[in-house]
């Protein structure tokens, strides 16, 4: 199904938190500096009720989206306020992708781990805690995955600062 | 084997008298942790796999990751567009050719170029090459941590003219950074295709060597088959791809099911196969069906090498990019199929220079985390057949 | 042999034995397998078939650092694996070598800049003899470093007092 089709489907089947959609379009000629947006079109999710968007897209007859393909976090600038969370999503049995996206607040990101729903978001929920300092509650294993344990600070973040030195190693 | 065991915190026995004079002594020791790694010469990288070992049997095991981690993800934010393309070399650094056109792809779905003909076989027949190059460092390799050291010989021979071959094209043996945004850094020198046909030639034969000698070899067999059995709901459920999930019955290979560049095009000529395992040594999805499906995938990938020769066209070989590239406003995910796995880029960006997110899903990343799960209840010596089996690149799972 | 280090003037018969010892040495240099990233598979490739890493003596690559002379470090070192390489160095038993192979172990490499948990040079961890540069180094490059270590050897004085610098 391509993407019209799968939020028809989401929104005849009310998936909780659906907000809406983003998709790509052409810069539109009446508004000045109007870029524009090209690639993929996403699904916008309320990220309280991610788990039950998730169910959903995995149980659903029509969806059936076995496997979560990536679980990611951006910051998009400096100055901005929100945290985005993406969510790829794989169907094996009808050949169809879906893009989710989740906006947190930069200041106290937290939201339930989607675990329970996908065991391949383990790992990439630890990483994006890391990473980004987002707090997945519920995670079995919350621990630092790539980084070491006692390392300070969230690296992805726009607003991080390099370490000078770590355990009496330079790092200029 | 399996068998339940709880660890104990400290030793307990348990006495029974049975006769005259006669007594059981049932002792519990408490659980042995062993540091696999990382510096181990089975990890196949830097990798450390904490197990906890009763006796000989496994009972637990937990993979501790970023000894290898190089920030790559933080680089993609702070160089330009082009720049970034040397570090996709690096992270599956066994198939640079695979990662460069895994990255080359998703900002081109951003900028909508339009690829010519030329470039996108040559970047096929470069893409396959490096599948057969990684897969044979996969089986040689897996043969070693076993304990055949000849086939790792073997393996390493053709991989030679595999790496003179790319030598030839862009310069270089192991990080090639040649298949750019836009099309390829230049044009294949005169006389390569020629030699690429030459080693599709040999490298038939040699092929059925590596099956005689180790696939099918009874001691290999007896040392891969029946463990290591990842089911078919696990396998979807911890997001495997690649060889681990045609490893265990699953027909999916996004080279035909979301084809990309003109994939579509060789499989509708029917050119070559998806080879699915079907359990012949043993449980369907243990470590000898998905060392089988690597090596019959490489026989795959001449066959769609011959056809991309077959169909050569002349041409230019890239699109006309600027030097600094500034991407349109947008996102994009592009998924391609790596020798381990689905590898994707997620890009990010804001109209400028330099992009805002580069994500890359590395499918050994993925792959790493359904070992918590089958190591326990393995024997130690099983449990480096298994390691060896998911076939990971840590460049790839530490980023 | 170590109460016999460095203890007796120069003379012919200490030229000799020392000739002799550091013929024994550089003849079978027993690297351990330490390799970290990209770099690992040309020193894969090195010690396989084409470039023929044994007819140097070096081609019994030892596991275990307690039984290893020479620590090839090859790929990136970053802040989690520096404690590691450390403690291996600590366990090899002298006379010990490390040759710095690739670029991220010379000088941290394409990460440098940007690289918030990269190394910048293994040198900062264990003390160094051989840098080859090379991102990665080709394999001729890695027995060229071999060889130069090999002529570091020849060079040094085992029981010959060290000339003194006046």
């Amino acid at each position: 199904m391509d993407f019209q089709a799968i939020h028809d489907r989401l929104r005849a089947v009310a998936a909780p938190g659906l907000v809406g959609a983003d998709l790509p379009r052409k810069p539109d000629p009446k508004v000045k500096k109007d870029k524009g947006r090209a690639g993929d079109p996403f699904v916008i999710v309320e990220a309280q009720r991610l788990v039950e968007f998730l169910e959903v897209c995995r149980d659903d007859d029509r969806l059936k989206f076995e496997q979560l393909v990536d679980l990611s976090a951006t910051d998009p600038a400096k100055d901005d306020a929100q945290l985005w969370i993406n969510v790829q999503l794989l169907s094996l049995k009808f050949r169809h992708r879906l893009a989710i996206k989740c906006l947190l607040p930069k200041a106290a990101p937290s939201m339930p781990s989607t675990v329970p729903v996908y065991r391949a978001s383990q790992w990439h929920e630890r990483e994006c805690a890391e990473m980004f300092g987002i707090t997945f509650v519920g995670h079995p294993d919350p621990r630092n995955i790539l980084l070491p344990d006692d390392w300070v600070g969230s690296p992805l973040r726009k607003d991080y600062e390099f370490p000078k030195e770590y355990h009496g190693i330079s790092c200029e | 084997m399996t068998r339940e065991t709880q660890s104990t915190p400290a030793a307990s026995t348990r006495v029974q008298r049975l006769g005259a004079g006669e007594l059981s002594v049932d002792i519990r020791t408490p659980d042995l942790e062993v540091n696999f790694g990382p510096q181990h010469p089975a990890t196949h990288g830097v990798m450390r796999i904490l197990m906890r070992a009763d006796g000989e049997l496994v009972t637990g095991a937990q993979p501790h990751l970023g000894y290898l981690h190089r920030c790559a993800e933080k680089i993609g934010e702070n160089v330009e567009w082009l720049q970034y393309l040397p570090y996709t070399d690096r992270y599956d650094y066994l198939a640079s050719m695979n990662n460069n056109l895994g990255y080359s792809l998703a900002v081109e779905a951003l900028l909508g170029v339009e690829i010519p003909r030329r470039a996108t076989l040559i970047r096929i027949i470069c893409a396959e090459l490096n599948r057969i190059g990684s897969h044979l460092v996969a089986f040689g390799t897996y043969g070693l941590d076993i304990g055949a050291f000849t086939p790792f010989l073997y393996t390493f021979r053709e991989r030679e003219w595999m790496m003179a071959l790319f030598e030839k094209i862009c310069g270089a043996r192991l990080t090639y950074s040649y298949i750019r945004i836009g099309g390829l850094f230049n044009d294949a020198p005169p006389g390569w295709f020629e030699e690429v046909s030459r080693f599709c030639d040999v490298f038939e034969q040699k092929w059925q060597e590596y099956v005689d000698l180790l696939l099918v070899n009874q001691i290999y067999v007896k040392r891969t088959a029946n463990i290591g059995i990842i089911s078919r709901e696990m396998a979807l459920d911890f997001g495997l791809t690649g060889p681990m999930v045609r490893g265990s019955g699953i027909d999916w290979d996004l080279r035909r099911d979301m084809p990309y560049m003109c994939y579509d095009e060789i499989w509708r000529a029917g050119a070559f196969k998806i080879p699915v395992a079907r359990g012949e040594m043993g449980a369907l999805g243990d470590c000898w069906d998905r060392s089988w499906v690597r090596v019959m995938e490489m026989i795959e990938s001449i066959k769609i090498v011959r056809w991309c020769l077959d169909n050569m066209v002349e041409g230019p070989v890239i699109a006309d990019i600027p030097k600094t590239l500034k991407v349109p406003l947008g996102e994009a995910y592009v998924g391609i199929e790596n020798p381990r796995g689905e590898l994707g880029h997620y890009v990010v960006s804001d109209g400028g220079k330099v992009s805002i997110r580069t994500r890359v899903r590395g499918p050994s990343f993925c792959n790493l985390a359904v070992l918590e799960d089958i190591l326990p209840g393995s024997l130690v010596g099983d449990a480096i057949a298994i390691i060896g089996s998911t076939d990971i690149v840590v460049g790839e799972t530490d980023r | 042999m170590l109460s016999l280090e460095n203890q007796f003037e120069e003379n012919v018969l200490t030229t000799k034995v020392d000739w002799l010892i550091n013929w024994a040495r550089l003849s079978s240099i027993w690297p351990m397998t330490f390799g970290l990233a990209c770099c690992a598979i040309e020193m894969m490739a090195v010690g396989a078939a084409h470039h023929d890493l044994d007819r140097f003596g070096a081609g019994a690559f030892r596991a275990s650092p307690r039984q290893a002379d020479l620590m090839i470090v090859a790929g990136t070192v970053n802040f989690k694996m520096a404690e590691r390489v450390k403690r291996l160095y600590d366990q090899m038993p002298s006379p010990k070598y490390v040759i710095a192979m690739g670029a991220c172990a010379t000088g941290g490499g394409p990460y440098y800049k940007y690289g918030y948990t990269v190394v910048k040079g293994v040198d900062r961890v264990v003390p160094v003899d051989v840098y080859i540069a090379g991102c990665p180094p080709r394999p001729e490059a890695l027995l060229e470093g071999l060889m130069k270590l090999q002529e570091k050897i020849r060079n040094s004085s085992v029981i010959r007092k060290p000339a003194r610098t006046a």
